[in-house]
Order: structure tokens, then C-alpha cells, then sequence
């Protein structure tokens, strides 16, 4: 009886909390697969320029910079997103055709001064910034829903849909395709290499912010915080292979749930080590993603 | 006859070779002579400090042999400096083993590491390493915290017996910590001039025809991730001694990044004088920048930047450059 007890109060809540953070995680791996499939640039800028948006809106709204209503500062940020995401591959582009490791490791470079802004515009005190959502919450079969994790669920199920749509239907999600099939069949066809990229860019670093502001309410917002959150990221997107779209998706939702597992039933003091644990087991099991046929690999 | 021919050339090219050597085995030379002499015109501070200098200078010759090696990018070798200084900060302060015992020990838990963290991605592109390592590195902080019953937690280890008993700890700390740094730079030219660097090298390069003669990429990428590790450990030892503390502060996420800047700012070297730059650069800067310590990360990337783009744009401007001197 205290075995099914525990399993309800406990696992139950556990694993559907887990997939709500894992859909944020997903949001965030989205972007870093969405550049690495078509640029073979791992963006490791991608959770310190979105930490800088959050805290933008942060400073924006809450009068420390500004006073604007909230969806004036969330608006000011994404363009702010967009900018620095066009910035940062203006500058590298010259790299990413020569390769894709120096590329990577200036994407650091990015990341670090992104950091260093954050830092000096509004200090290493943690603030916490709440958003307009609706306070509500019922129970279905014990679990305890609330008008948070019907927010997330929707903004994530909105966002990737038409991620999916872009991608399936419109001629710059084909371009997108072709490219990260074969970027030198696709250039003789006549598709512009740069135009492609700088749309994956662009998308990322707005999936990015969405991410970064929607995970925000369950932790206070640091300089680090959505470093780590991006980590998670990181996690989620070796799972799913690093080239896959859908195994992001999958990947963030397995790192949301184990991630929530792992800290309430071992520890949360571990939880870096455990994320280490969990991309090395990947790796070896895993080594294309979870998604990838097993068998008929060739190395 | 033709045999003896063919001994000649390969002696002429080895000639070649060690003349080229020896212009750069020359300036080596003297710089050695110099930072030996160093503590004699300096404070102890300074001594102090070049002492860490040279520490760090190891660890960025680490990251950059893995890149000039394998093509691979660490953001995590401050696993291998932890592991290194508190296998030394351990066994000295807790069974009161001599660095004579512990610095093997270091070297061989960091290949051991090297090529346990290298196995799981031993097929696949180089980002898994770089992703694996990042990992790594915001590991290490926490694991260092939570057994703190052998690592002293926050407080850290005190590192004071002398490598050689009888010296000045001053003076020990800045020539054990030069002597290392001078002897792994010898071991990487030995490694540049033996068969088993140049199977590396070519494995790197060219891998098909490392294929062919039978050079087997998985081999290579695991065992110059071993070397690194070791190396990375040795650095981590050196800056028990020479740091006197081994504390989490000196392991976090930011020195893993600074440690690969400090390899992107000497351009990947591997020499002395090159490796020197790196581990300078790694060392000061905080130092100058203590007083703003907002700027550390800005100054950090600024430089990551500046030295890729240089880097990129530089043979192109010296190649315009030529073209127009040529034409005038």
C-alpha cells in the first residue's frame, strides 16, 4: 500500500513536472541541433546570450533599466535576441567555411563576453522574475496541474509546430533540409550557404529566450542560471544525436524527467556529475542518437 | 653501395632537420637560462608568480596538444589539473607521501582518465569530446565539494612538504615547477620526433592513409587523449607545489575556458617560448583584472576572438601584402 502511495504522490508528479522542464530543455537543444545541422557549429554562446535576453526583460520591466509592460520587454529582448544572434555569425561566418572547430571554440568567445555583459550591466545578485501567467490549479488522478505547466506545454507545443512547419513546408525550411543533407549539392542548386544559416541562427537564438523565460519561475535568475539550464540542453541534444530534430525533442523531455528523478530520489548536490554520467552512458549506447536504427552504421 | 646512398641522404635530412631544431633549441636555451636566473633579481612575489606561470603553462601545453594532435577541443581539462593536485594535495597532507610518489601517481590516474573520458565518443566527431568535457568541467567543482572528507570540501589542502628537504620552500616552488615545465617540453619534442607521433600526426591528417598502414584512428584518438590527460595532470601537481593550496577555486568551469584561451593565445604551440605565452596570459590577466572582476570574462572572449580572427585574417593580409610588394 505505501509502495502504491509513493508512487502516486511522489513518481507520478515527479515524472510530469520532469516533462514540463524537459519540453524547456528540448526548446534550448532545438536551437543548438537546428545551428549544428546546418553549420556544424557547436554554439556554446547559446545559454549565456539567452540568459542576457532574460535578464534584459528582467531589467526592462521591472524599472531597474526601464519600466516597460512585460510583453514590450519580452518584444525588446527577442529583437535584442535576433541582433546579437546576427551579430555573432556575421562575425564567424568566414570561419565556419574554413572549420568547424576554430568556429566552436570563438562561439565560446561570444559566450564568455555575453557573460562578462550580463555581469557588468546588472551585477552577480540573483533576482527573480516572474511572469504574467495564470494562477491556477487542479488535480486529474492525483496530480496536481497548474496553469504554469499548461503554459509551458502550450508555448513549447506552439513553438515547435511551427519550428516543424517552417521546416517541412516553407522554401526556406527545404533550403534548410538541403543543406544540412549536402551543402556543397545544395550550392551548385543555387541556395545562398550564409542566407540558411543565418535563419538557424536567428531561429535558435529566439528559441533560446523562450526557453530561458519559461524556465526562469522555477529557479531564481543568475548570471549561471541559464548556463546550467543550457547544459541541460547540451544533454539533451547528445542524446537525441546532435543531428536529429525530433531526438532533441525526445532527448529534453528524457533529460527533463531523469534530471527530476535523480534529484528528489538521490541528490541534487550531484546533479552535474549526474548529467556527465548520462552523456557518457549515451554515448556508448547511443553513440548516432536514441532515435537512429541500430545496425548498418558505417565509421 | 645504393644502400650506403640512401643512409646519406636520410642523414643529410636529419641534419636539416636538427639545424632547424637548433635555432629554436638555442632561444629555448637562453630563456631557460634567464628564468633560472629570475629569482635572483626578483621579489618573492614575482617568484611566487611565475611559479604558478609555469604551472599553468603546462596545462595549456595539454589542451593544445590535443588540438595540434587530434583536432579535438577539451573545455574540461581542469578535471585532469584537480585530479592531478589533489592526488599530490591528498597524499601529502593525509598520509604524508613525498611528491616523489605522488607526481607518478598524478601522471598515471590522468592517462587512466584521459582515456576513459576519450572512450565513449571514440567513433564519433569531435563536438561529443568538446560536449563531454564541458560536462566535465562543471562537474568537477561539485565533486570536489561533496567529498570533502578527502578533498577538504571549500577549505581546500595545504601543500607543504619539499620536494628536495633542505631548500628554501620559495625557491623550491619556482625551479620544481620551471623543471617540469622544461622536462614535458622535451617530452613533446621527443613525441614530435618518434614514429609514435608521427602515427599520430598522420592519423590526424591524413586518416585514410593512416588506415593503411595500419594506424587505427580509434588507437590514436584515445591515447593523445591519454598523453593530454597526463600532462594535464602534471600540470595540476605542479600547482599543488607551486601554489602551496589546492582548493575548488582553482578548478571551476572559468579556468577550464581560461586554460583553452590561454592555448588559443600561444597558437596552439608547443614549444617553450610559445607555451610560456599561453600560461602567462592564463595567470596575469586575473591578476590585473582583480579589481573588476566583471571584465575578466569580456577581456577573456575579447582575446578568444581577437587571436581566431587574427588567425584567419593574417596569412590572408601577409599574402596581399606579398602580391603588392611583388607588383611595385
Amino acid at each position: 500500500m505505501s509502495f502504491w502511495d509513493s508512487l502516486l504522490y511522489d513518481l507520478f508528479p515527479l515524472i510530469w513536472s520532469g516533462m514540463i522542464t524537459g519540453c524547456l530543455y528540448a526548446l534550448g537543444a532545438l536551437g543548438l541541433v537546428m545551428i549544428f545541422k546546418c553549420s556544424k557549429v557547436v554554439n556554446f554562446s547559446h545559454g549565456n546570450v539567452a540568459g542576457l535576453t532574460a535578464f534584459l526583460v528582467y531589467g526592462l520591466s521591472s524599472g531597474m533599466l526601464m519600466s516597460l509592460s512585460w510583453g514590450a520587454a519580452v518584444l525588446v529582448a527577442l529583437v535584442a535576441a535576433v541582433a546579437i544572434a546576427f551579430l555573432i555569425y556575421s562575425i564567424i561566418s568566414p570561419l565556419v567555411f574554413e572549420s568547424d572547430l576554430t568556429s566552436t571554440i570563438a562561439t565560446l568567445g561570444f559566450g564568455l563576453i555575453a557573460q562578462g555583459v550580463t555581469l557588468l550591466i546588472f551585477g552577480a545578485d540573483i533576482v527573480a522574475l516572474d511572469l504574467p501567467i495564470p494562477r491556477f490549479a487542479f488535480s486529474v488522478l492525483g496530480l496536481l496541474i497548474t496553469g504554469y505547466d499548461l503554459t509551458v506545454l502550450a508555448v513549447a507545443v506552439v513553438t515547435i509546430g511551427a519550428l516543424f512547419i517552417i521546416i517541412d513546408y516553407t522554401k526556406l525550411g527545404i533550403a534548410f533540409r538541403a543543406i544540412s543533407e549536402n551543402p556543397f549539392a545544395a550550392e551548385v542548386c543555387g541556395l545562398n550557404l550564409r542566407s540558411v544559416h543565418y535563419f538557424a541562427w536567428i531561429t535558435a537564438s529566439i528559441l533560446g529566450v523562450v526557453g530561458a523565460l519559461l524556465i526562469v519561475p522555477t529557479t531564481f535568475l543568475s548570471v549561471t542560471t541559464v548556463a546550467t539550464f543550457m547544459l541541460q540542453a547540451f544533454a539533451a541534444a547528445v542524446i537525441g544525436g546532435f543531428a536529429s530534430l525530433p531526438g532533441a525533442l525526445v532527448g529534453g523531455v528524457l533529460i527533463g524527467v531523469l534530471m527530476n528523478l535523480f534529484t528528489f530520489y538521490v541528490s541534487p548536490e550531484y546533479s552535474s556529475t549526474f548529467l556527465l554520467a548520462v552523456i557518457l552512458v549515451a554515448l556508448n549506447i547511443f553513440p548516432n542518437g536514441i532515435l537512429q536504427k541500430v545496425g548498418g552504421s558505417r565509421v | 653501395m645504393s644502400d650506403q646512398a640512401t643512409h646519406m641522404t636520410s642523414d643529410q635530412t636529419v641534419l636539416l632537420r636538427l639545424s632547424g631544431l637548433a635555432t629554436s633549441a638555442l632561444t629555448t636555451a637562453v630563456l631557460v637560462a634567464v628564468l633560472i636566473f629570475m629569482p635572483f633579481l626578483l621579489g618573492g612575489s614575482w617568484t611566487f608568480t611565475l611559479g604558478l606561470c609555469f604551472a599553468n603553462s603546462i596545462g595549456v601545453l595539454a589542451v593544445s596538444l590535443l588540438v595540434r594532435y587530434g583536432g579535438e577541443v577539451s573545455i574540461g581539462h581542469t578535471f585532469f589539473t584537480a585530479l592531478g593536485a589533489y592526488s599530490v594535495g591528498v597524499l601529502d597532507t593525509r598520509y604524508g607521501i613525498s611528491l616523489w610518489a605522488s607526481v607518478p601517481l598524478a601522471l598515471l590516474l590522468g592517462v587512466t582518465f584521459g582515456i576513459l573520458f576519450a572512450w565513449p565518443s571514440r567513433n564519433l566527431h569531435g563536438i561529443y569530446l568538446a560536449v563531454t568535457t564541458l560536462a566535465l568541467a562543471l562537474a568537477v567543482p561539485e565533486m570536489i565539494n561533496n567529498f570533502d572528507a578527502l578533498t577538504g570540501g571549500y577549505e581546500g589542502l595545504y601543500v607543504a612538504t619539499p620536494f628536495i628537504p633542505g631548500i628554501d620552500m620559495g625557491l623550491q616552488r619556482y625551479y620544481v615547477a620551471l623543471f617540469m615545465l622544461v622536462i614535458v617540453c622535451l617530452a613533446v619534442v621527443r613525441l614530435r620526433l618518434s614514429r609514435q607521433g608521427m602515427a599520430l600526426l598522420l592519423a590526424k591528417t591524413h586518416p585514410a592513409a593512416a588506415d593503411a598502414f595500419g594506424t587505427r584512428r580509434v588507437w590514436a584518438r584515445i591515447s593523445i587523449m591519454g598523453i593530454s590527460g597526463g600532462i594535464g595532470a602534471l600540470c595540476g601537481a605542479t600547482l599543488a607545489l607551486s601554489g602551496s593550496t589546492v582548493s575548488p577555486g582553482g578548478f571551476t568551469f572559468w579556468q577550464a575556458i581560461f586554460l583553452l584561451v590561454g592555448s588559443v593565445v600561444s597558437f596552439y604551440g608547443l614549444s617553450l617560448p610559445r607555451v610560456l605565452i599561453g600560461g602567462a596570459f592564463v595567470t596575469l590577466v586575473p591578476q590585473l583584472l582583480s579589481a573588476s572582476g566583471a571584465w575578466i570574462p569580456v577581456f577573456y572572449g575579447l582575446a578568444l576572438l581577437g587571436m581566431i580572427l587574427l588567425g584567419h585574417y593574417m596569412p590572408r593580409i601577409r599574402k596581399a601584402m606579398a602580391r603588392k610588394s611583388e607588383v611595385t
